[in-house]
């Protein structure tokens, strides 16, 4: 995965979705790679597993070799206005800015194509090797990869449209983009991970996703019950063990993580999903 | 007088099922009990009877006392606004291509609607209890926002944004298109875009008052009623629930109770294994039993930091797929502060 130059990691809100985009933000730092880490939607979620304070919009060092920023859609505006369109020193309540703002919550796709505009932006930029963005969650991606469909459609002319047609090319390229779904062993996670391959599937938006599962258990191998908490806890985890395969056979995954029992904090896991990745990526 | 009680919280902590247990309790307890759910599982869906319904309460067949809706997932303030506009206006808006994109992305639209059917309920005076499972969108606190942003776009402070000025009549705006500020947003976006956004808004303008009105019934709703907040013991669910404690005052009551779901036994905590256990049944154990430390010191500070009443429930392991499984979920709930409910 790590030869793609922007990984989205998107899943049903609570998989675990943060957490996994930074262990392979660490797992792409470890072997070399420049990487800029993109909190997309959920501000402080990479930013707790890599213990930095909340991040900026100004990509910060937080690993030799690894930036991390949060996306902040006014400031991309600017941002956008000032290297797109050549419209420099604007403040943020100016009339311009006050106008993209109206649109960004009246028009659909401008909220996103802002977002998912500065992360492809920053693939076309030869400072990273890889773009890793903590995306927005299935119940959202879509209305994030198709918004530069969307602008394309409302907008018939202007600057914006002209980019949209890299943009959706960026997003379909094989070689560049690669969608990663997380999700857990659970019904609803499950039903809506499939509702979501159905929408990409008719769409082609990307490529077919990789599919990963995540805190998924490991069968006990000892099949005695003897009492106690001892037989009480494997009991519990035959029985979760059970529920878990059978969603895992209805949607196999390409790719499994393990559940990480008693580990508390987001450094922590992230450090050892860094790891397990290795053999994925 | 009704009572009502909204179950918060994070996507994915178990919030429908703890939702309908609850309802399924007072609906036995002798209560008019109205279950609102959202989006649930198929398997809670037949066993609640909703599976095939829309969002019209229906008597569960084989339960008294107990009614349950679903929540329309495609509903949104379309609709509502649609209610409050005058004819020509309606058929105005219902053509206007950013309308219906705008009804269908505005962020708060499903948790406007689902309040505003939530508060329809509350209102019909039909039920002793009406329990709400709110919908995911922010963390759940869409729920509570949602009235006051809704009144907020059709209030023209957008409008007011684009011309810099006080809210101008359809006439005035023309005039302002006119001004080179717009024309450059035309140049980057296309062709009067912007005039087309804001000739919306000034329509979208004329359901304000009964857009408002209702906004404050709907907030009145949402601040005379107990809230539960549901939780895992995982990181990023806490943080959602949290933000209830946090953000809510102003918006609505403090919660009860923040509920932690799945909870391994406390005993576990300090258990080892025997001399003699295999090594595989021991390292199982220490595992759940390093989990079970980990959800009680979760538990511990979220009460200490947050003043929080703390209740929890145990981890099911098959979840409950007809009443009497939803009933019996509750029966090890520790510290569920039933008095809110009605119950005593």
């Amino acid at each position: 995965m790590l030869d793609k130059r922007l990984l989205l990691v998107s899943g049903k809100g609570g998989v675990g979705k943060s957490a996994v985009a930074a262990g392979l933000s660490l797992l792409a730092q470890r072997t070399g790679l420049r990487v800029l880490a993109m909190e997309m939607a959920s501000p402080g979620g990479l930013s707790a597993h890599f213990g930095t304070g909340p991040l900026a919009f100004e990509p910060r060092e937080v690993r030799p070799g690894l930036h991390a920023m949060q996306m902040v859609r006014s400031d991309a505006l600017l941002e956008y206005l000032a290297l797109q369109v050549g419209i420099r020193g604007m403040t943020r309540l100016g009339p311009l800015a006050r106008a993209f703002d109206a649109l960004a919550t009246a028009a659909p796709g401008i909220r996103e194509i802002i977002t998912i505009g500065k992360a492809l932006w920053e693939v076309r930029e030869d400072r990273w090797d890889v773009v890793i963005a903590d995306a927005p969650p299935t119940g959202q991606i879509g209305s994030y990869l198709r918004a530069p469909l969307t602008i394309s459609e409302l907008v018939p002319t202007g600057r914006i449209r002209s980019q949209t047609d890299y943009m959706s090319a960026t997003l379909a390229d094989p070689e560049m983009t690669q969608l990663i779904l997380l999700y857990l062993a659970e019904e609803l996670p499950v039903t809506e991970t499939e509702e979501t391959m159905r929408w990409l599937s008719k769409e082609h938006l990307v490529t077919p996703p990789t599919l990963v599962a995540n805190r998924v258990l490991e069968e006990l191998s000892d099949p005695d019950t003897p009492p106690g908490p001892v037989g009480e806890a494997a009991q519990l985890h035959r029985s979760l063990w059970a529920e878990q395969q059978e969603w895992l056979d209805r949607l196999r995954p390409d790719h499994v993580l393990p559940y990480y029992h008693g580990m508390f904090t987001p450094g922590e896991v992230a450090a050892h999903l860094a790891d397990q990745l290795e053999a994925i990526a | 007088m009704t009572r009502t009680l909204l179950i918060t919280g994070a996507g994915g902590v178990g919030k429908t099922t703890v939702a309908a247990a609850i309802a399924v309790r007072a609906a036995r307890h002798g209560m008019r009990t109205l279950v609102v759910t959202v989006d649930p599982a198929r398997r809670l869906a037949s066993a609640l009877g909703v599976q095939d319904l829309g969002n019209e309460p229906q008597p569960h067949a084989e339960e008294d006392n107990l009614w349950a809706a679903m929540l329309d997932a495609g509903a949104s303030w379309r609709a509502v606004a649609m209610r409050h506009a005058e004819p020509e206006v309606a058929s105005r808006l219902a053509d206007n291509e950013f309308f219906r994109a705008a009804s269908e992305h505005f962020p708060a639209s499903q948790s406007y609607a689902a309040a505003d059917q939530a508060a329809t309920f509350v209102q019909a005076q039909a039920w002793d209890l009406v329990v709400v499972d709110t919908p995911p969108a922010g963390g759940g606190i869409d729920f509570f926002t949602a009235p006051a942003q809704m009144a907020d776009l059709v209030g023209g402070r957008l409008l007011r944004w684009i011309t810099g000025g006080p809210l101008p009549g359809r006439r005035a705006f023309f005039n302002l298109a006119a001004r080179p500020v717009l024309r450059m947003a035309d140049a980057i976006l296309g062709s009067d875009l912007l005039e087309r956004v804001a000739e919306f808004l000034l329509d979208l303008r004329t359901t304000y008052d009964g857009v408002s009105q209702r906004g404050r019934e709907i907030e009145r709703v949402l601040r005379s009623s107990a809230i539960f907040v549901v939780t895992t013991s995982d990181p990023a669910p806490v943080r959602e629930a949290i933000r209830f404690y946090r953000e809510l005052p102003g918006l609505a009551t403090s919660p009860a109770a923040v509920i932690f779901n799945r909870i391994l036994p406390e005993h576990w905590a300090e258990a080892t294994a025997p001399s003699g256990t295999s090594p595989a049944l021991e390292q199982n154990l220490a595992r759940w039993s390093a989990e079970t430390v980990r959800q009680r010191d979760t538990r511990e500070e979220f009460s200490s930091r947050y003043g929080a009443h703390v209740a929890t429930i145990p981890w099911s392991t098959s979840p409950p797929t007809d009443l009497d499984g939803l009933a019996a979920l509750l029966d090890e709930a520790r510290e569920l502060p039933w008095q809110e409910v009605g119950i005593s």
